[in-house]
């Protein structure tokens, strides 16, 4: 499945940069992370508990950054498995700014597995973008804390 | 002797309701899932997410830890069973070694992995989520073309061109055809990848006596005996300690023409743990482990003259086998190409096919096995070769038909078509559907803007599986006809039906031979116990072939019959019919039931015969059988949204003699519907990584009684000499003629904006984005 | 299809099932025709089910004030043939004769319906295109949102953990008003692919009124306002309703699945606008 989509949150690209690649404000963002552990230098292990109504689904995955240009672009790729099925997915953050703000484009792709490949692909879609609306929104409400 | 009124009532021909419907619409039917018995334990099944995948380790001590888990069994604990049979051959065939459950590798999502056994189900399910395995998830290939390209992940390591096998077959002088003809029109046609969709799932019961050293399988299956067999193979378990039952078994369109692992799992795990244990497998498991059908991707040639002459035709048939190879899986395509030549006289032909490995579950026999494929190519490239040369599709069908003079016709495959009048059947669907008048309307409805569509379909089709030699298994039937003591009667065959009604049909074939009421007719199946060994019910073969059995059976028994009449009459001179006996001299009769009680009591014995009234009969067939027939359908298509309205169905279908309208009608129902599902819903869509996303039935769409449309039935009535009785098969007839008539009808449909061909489901996307296009250009 | 542990609870009261969902761990079952199949799939887990099957007085469908309220636990069967409705709020009782087969009618509530947001249900749209309001309930309070404030996302609504929808109040058409729920069926599943609730009432031979409610398309269902706008103050002409579709699909993200990508879903939409449009000025 290929996701792409474009968000915009209020602060300059270098900070924005450090967010998106911030343990504590992925953690913090990330629907349903419970658990963000830095591993090696840009990987990370993480454990999530993605919670839709009443659909529920615990995960254990890596998150690895690569590819870094600061503060214009990365390459982010996560790995996940659960009793509900697996994903893996890839995908480029391009960071422009906009008026002080930064418009964050993600374009990736997204392999799913299990149950949730098997059952779920008339939601997937719409489910995809909200999770990624979901963790926006946080790290925009984050963002607009002082730092 | 009393007297006794002679019957003068027949069923044969009749519309009979269906003995067994009371049972099965009242709830009080026996399938697999109803047997309980003491001391129960239930397996659940841990399968492969992944389609491809090295498996590192499999933990299963926190399941064991749980005290109603009863035994974990894995890969390593069943090296000495198996492998899951293959019954098809072919030159230089790769065959894969099928365990029961996976070992070091999955091959497509849903591969078995591990078995546990528990108290009750609920743990048994509950158990699965508390087994680890790690797996290396490896490069999958979901699709037969990808999976042919050079560096494509290899399916089967040892084989990295992932073929298992090809197949040619030549005929005629191909490029001379080809040379000489006036136009050629080539197509890449594909049958999609179905899901059978049984309505009840597969099941197993085991239940193993030590004491006696034998095990009892009921299985949800169409072959019981030849499970048998194969099955005490598999578990090296002497084939006279099996015995296999299949209880009522709710549909299986070829899709219970198998043996699976669980058959001969539960075998092994009921006699590791003493105990009967029972698997019923769930929608999803049904969806990602039950051989699915179809998967062609085929293309075709076709060589034609101006004035509609077909000279030759030519094939690379590409078919997705998945990851092994089910019972017959390989010798499906095969199939294919025997039929290609469709009905028609030309008699060069040239086929190329490759089976090839991917990464998904098997395909095998579905409804019409290798021939609806085969009929979808020959009826969509004669209806593509017409519109060339602009010619009416009915008027090319008429110019190339084997002639009625010409049977026994030999075709370039090697076949021999027994009867058959090709032309009337196509006449009839032409009167009934008014195709003339339709022609018209389309004119008009063409004038306004409408795209209004009208398909032909003529098929041929091959049924009586069949001749023993020409099957992987013996293609005869048993049966055995048995009047008991108080002249009631008993039928056995080896036809073991799943919804087909031959409980019926038989039992009209009974009371027109021995003059019984069809209430006093049982006929009883299924149980290798009860049974004479049988072959089963596939291939449209179980009236043909097994009921010709139970008609030869009656031939000898009504001849023991007089022989106890003349007897009981003391006359050297008596005849047998409506159910009794007559002195053709005296005119004194005896009923059946006093002559079955004589026969039991055995006081007076004629000369030279056992006591008794029991007559079994093997029956050979000769030859196939090759029933035809023409539909029609007129179809709209929506030009804002590419919705397909289905506006008539007409059937004119051959099936030889018909013992039962109804049933012949019901099973011309039921495979229209099928057929339909594969034109317009049906797909079984993998994506790249071989994970099966149509996993459930809220996104693989059969049609329901609400989609399908009015079937206006008729037939025309050409019997066969292959067998007494006439008769040819009607089972899969509706599922072969559908799905052509229907493309053909869109395509007319859309031809006006210069729309060749489409491929299958007809889904109303693909359609409005071939209208989009066409009202551009 | 085996769901895991989990424990029932069915109170007899209204007060006493607000008591167990009160700490929000719980999950409410009403026709189970969603929450169970989510079960048995493990793709839910509830660790506490709490029935409300057996609470007297949350099924009925009554007039009131010029209103019609709807308990919660109705069934799709009996707003389908509700004769009040029929009469007086047709568009909601046609808009439940399109949801699944029989046997999910008869079983399954307008209150479970609404509470498990699927984008692709049916009641959505017609109440949207009624303006319809829900009452929510939780142990000690109460509150009633416009629908359009109901919905939030995919699954998601703003019932709070411990909350219910206690019923849904839709108005008494207006004597001109004409209403029509169009829809594209997914083959397999019978959710919307798209749906279209039309309301439209005439005034002066102009179009007085215009509500469009949307299901399927996007990730909520939601009101359509521009094309209400721009049919609004027009005389209903084929081309104004033409003219109102296009607007239906602007600014909106279209769904895509196998069965329709998001062009074509948004095509549909359009396409079902009109035709949802032309048929309520029709019965107008
Ligand atoms: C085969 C099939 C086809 C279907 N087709 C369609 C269709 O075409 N169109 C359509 O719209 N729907 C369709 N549905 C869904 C159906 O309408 C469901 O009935 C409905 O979505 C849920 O209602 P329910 O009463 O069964 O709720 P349940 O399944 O019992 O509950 C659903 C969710 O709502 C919660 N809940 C239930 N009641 C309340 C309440 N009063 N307050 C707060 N939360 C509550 C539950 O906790 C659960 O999370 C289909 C369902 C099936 C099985």
């Amino acid at each position: 499945m290929k996701i792409s989509g474009s968000y915009t949150l209020p602060a300059a690209p270098e900070r924005t940069y450090a967010l998106l690649q911030d343990p504590e404000a992925l953690a913090a963002s990330m629907p349903g992370c419970r658990e963000l552990v830095r591993t090696a230098e840009d990987e990370y292990e993480m454990k999530m508990n993605v919670v839709i109504s009443s659909i529920q689904g615990l995960f254990a995955g890596k998150i690895r950054v690569a590819d870094k240009e600061f503060p214009a672009r990365f390459r982010l790729l996560v790995e996940g498995d659960g009793k509900i099925g697996f994903l893996k997915g890839e995908g480029v953050l391009t960071l422009s700014p906009a008026d002080g703000a930064t418009e964050v484009h993600y374009d990736g792709e997204v392999q799913v597995g299990g149950m949730i490949a098997g059952v779920g692909q008339r939601l997937l879609d719409a489910t995809a973008k909200y999770l990624i609306k979901r963790f926006f929104e946080k790290m925009a409400a984050r963002v607009e804390q002082p730092s | 002797m009393a007297t006794t009124i002679t019957k003068t009532e027949t069923f044969v021909g009749k519309r009979i309701r269906r003995k067994e419907d009371p049972r099965l619409i009242t709830g009080t039917a026996t399938y697999v899932d109803d047997i309980q018995m003491p001391g129960m334990h239930y397996a659940a099944i841990l399968r492969s997410p992944h389609a491809a995948a090295r498996i590192l380790a499999i933990r299963t001590d926190a399941a064991l830890r749980h005290p109603g888990v009863v035994a974990v069994f894995t890969g390593k604990d069943v090296e000495g069973i198996g492998p899951v049979p293959c019954g098809a051959s072919l030159p230089g065939l790769r065959v894969p070694y099928h365990s029961v459950l996976a070992r070091d590798r999955v091959y497509f999502v849903g591969h078995p992995v591990a078995v546990v056994v528990a108290r009750d189900r609920y743990i048994a399910r509950d158990a699965l989520d508390w087994i680890e395995v790690d797996y290396e998830p490896l490069p999958a290939v979901a699709d037969p073309e990808k999976a042919l390209e050079p560096g494509a992940p290899a399916v089967h390591p040892e084989w990295p061109d992932n073929i298992a096998f090809t197949y040619h077959q030549e005929a005629g002088d191909v490029d001379k055809a080809f040379a000489e003809a006036d136009v050629v029109v080539k197509q890449r046609i594909v049958s999609q990848r179905l899901i059978p969709t049984a309505l009840e799932t597969r099941g197993v019961v085991a239940d193993w006596r030590s004491g006696e050293k034998s095990l009892t399988i009921y299985s949800s299956t169409q072959i019981p005996h030849l499970m048998r067999t194969l099955v005490a193979q598999a578990l090296g378990l002497p084939e006279n300690r099996l015995r296999v039952v299949a209880p009522e078994v709710g549909g299986g369109f070829g899709s219970k023409l198998n043996v699976y692992a669980e058959e001969i799992l539960m075998g092994f795990v009921a006699m590791k743990i003493g105990k009967p244990i029972k698997w019923i497998e769930s929608r999803r498991e049904n969806f990602l482990c039950t051989i699915h059908g179809r998967g062609h991707v085929d293309y075709f040639e076709i060589a034609g003259k101006r004035d509609g002459t077909i000279l030759g035709l030519k094939l690379k048939l590409i078919q997705d086998l998945g990851a092994y190879h089910q019972l017959l899986t390989p010798a499906i395509p095969t199939l294919s190409v025997l039929m290609m030549p469709g009905i028609y006289r030309f008699r060069n032909i040239r086929a190329e096919v490759i089976g090839v490995f991917t990464n998904c579950v098997p395909t095998d026999a579905y409804r019409g096995a290798g021939r609806p494929e085969a009929t979808h190519g020959i009826e969509r490239m004669v209806d593509m070769l017409a519109a060339e040369i602009g010619m009416d599709p009915a008027e090319i069908r008429f110019k190339n038909f084997v002639r009625p003079d010409e049977f026994p016709y030999a075709t370039p495959t090697g076949l021999s078509y027994d009867t058959g009048n090709y032309a009337t059947a196509l006449e009839k669907a032409m009167e009934v559907a008014g195709y003339h008048q339709l022609r018209e309307e389309q004119k008009k409805a063409r004038q306004e803007g409408r795209l209004f569509g009208i398909g032909i379909s003529t098929y041929g089709e091959i049924c009586a599986f069949g001749p023993s030699p020409a099957t992987p298994a013996g293609g005869w039937e048993s049966a055995t006809v048995r009047v008991e003591p108080t002249g009631k009667v008993t039928v056995l065959t080896g036809s073991s039906p799943h919804g087909q009604g031959q409980e019926t049909t038989f039992a009209q074939l009974v009371c027109d031979e021995l003059g019984v009421d069809i209430d006093d007719v049982v006929v009883q199946h299924g149980d290798t116990a009860m049974v004479p060994y049988g072959i089963g019910t596939f291939g449209s073969r179980a009236t043909a072939v097994g009921g010709t059995a139970v008609y030869f059976a009656l031939q000898a028994l009504k001849e023991k019959i007089k022989k106890f009449g003349a007897t009981l009459l003391d006359s050297d001179d008596v005849s047998f019919s409506g159910g009794v006996c007559i002195c053709n001299k005296t005119g004194r009769t005896v009923s059946l039931a006093e002559i079955a009680a004589a026969s039991y009591r055995a006081a007076k014995l004629p000369p030279g015969t056992e006591p008794g009234l029991v007559s079994t009969y093997f029956w050979e067939p000769p030859n196939f059988t090759f029933p035809f027939g023409a539909h029609i359908v007129v179809t709209e298509v929506d030009r804002e949204t590419g919705a397909v309205e289905i506006k008539r169905y007409v059937a004119v279908d051959d099936c030889g003699k018909v013992i039962n309208p109804l049933l012949v009608e019901g099973q011309v129902h039921g495979g229209v519907a099928q057929g339909l599902g594969q034109a317009l819903y049906e797909q079984a869509v993998y994506d790249d990584n071989g994970q099966l996303v149509t996993g459930e039935l809220m996104d693989y769409a059969i049609p329901k009684a609400t989609m399908v449309p009015r079937i206006e039935t008729d037939r025309t009535e050409t019997p066969t000499p292959v067998n007494p009785l006439g008769i040819k098969g009607v089972g899969e007839a509706g599922t072969i003629a559908c799905s052509p008539a229907v493309v053909n009808s869109v395509v007319d449909a859309l031809s006006p904006l210069g729309v060749r061909h489409i491929d299958m489901p007809l889904v109303p996307e693909k359609l409005w984005r071939l209208i989009q296009k066409g009202g551009q250009a | 299809m085996i769901p895991q542990n989990f424990t029932y609870q069915a109170p007899k009261t209204l007060e006493e099932a607000l008591a167990l969902l009160a700490d929000g761990t719980a999950k409410p079952l009403a026709g189970g025709m969603s929450l169970i199949p989510l079960m048995k799939l493990r793709l839910a887990a509830p660790e506490r089910i709490v029935d409300l099957g057996r609470i007297p007085g949350l099924n009925y469908i009554r007039e009131e004030d010029g209103k019609i309220r709807i308990g919660a636990m109705t069934t799709h069967y009996e707003i389908e043939t509700s004769p009040l409705l029929r009469a007086r709020c047709p568009l909601l009782a046609t808009t439940a004769a399109h949801i699944g087969d029989m046997q999910v009618r008869n079983v399954g509530t307008i209150g479970g319906s609404l509470a498990h947001a699927d984008p692709a249900a049916d009641y959505p749209a017609a109440l949207l295109a009624l303006e319809a309001e829900v009452r929510l309930v939780r142990a000690g309070g109460e509150r009633t949102l416009p629908i359009r404030d109901f919905f939030v996302d995919v699954f998601t609504t703003a019932l709070e953990p411990g909350e219910i929808v206690r019923e849904v109040v839709v108005p008494v058409e207006a004597p001109g008003t004409g209403t029509s729920y169009q829809k594209v069926a997914h083959p397999a599943s019978g959710f919307a692919v798209v749906g279209i609730a039309a309301r439209v009432r005439r005034g002066d031979g102009k179009i007085a009124l215009a509500r469009l409610g949307v299901t399927g398309l996007a990730s909520k269902p939601f009101r359509a306002d521009a094309a209400e706008k721009r049919l609004e103050g027009t005389d209903g002409a084929e081309t104004d309703l033409r003219a109102a579709a296009a607007a239906v699909t602007e600014g909106v993200e279209a769904n895509s699945d196998l069965y329709a990508s998001a062009e074509y879903r948004a095509h549909l939409a359009r396409v079902y606008a009109v035709r949802g449009l032309r048929s309520a000025l029709q019965a107008a």
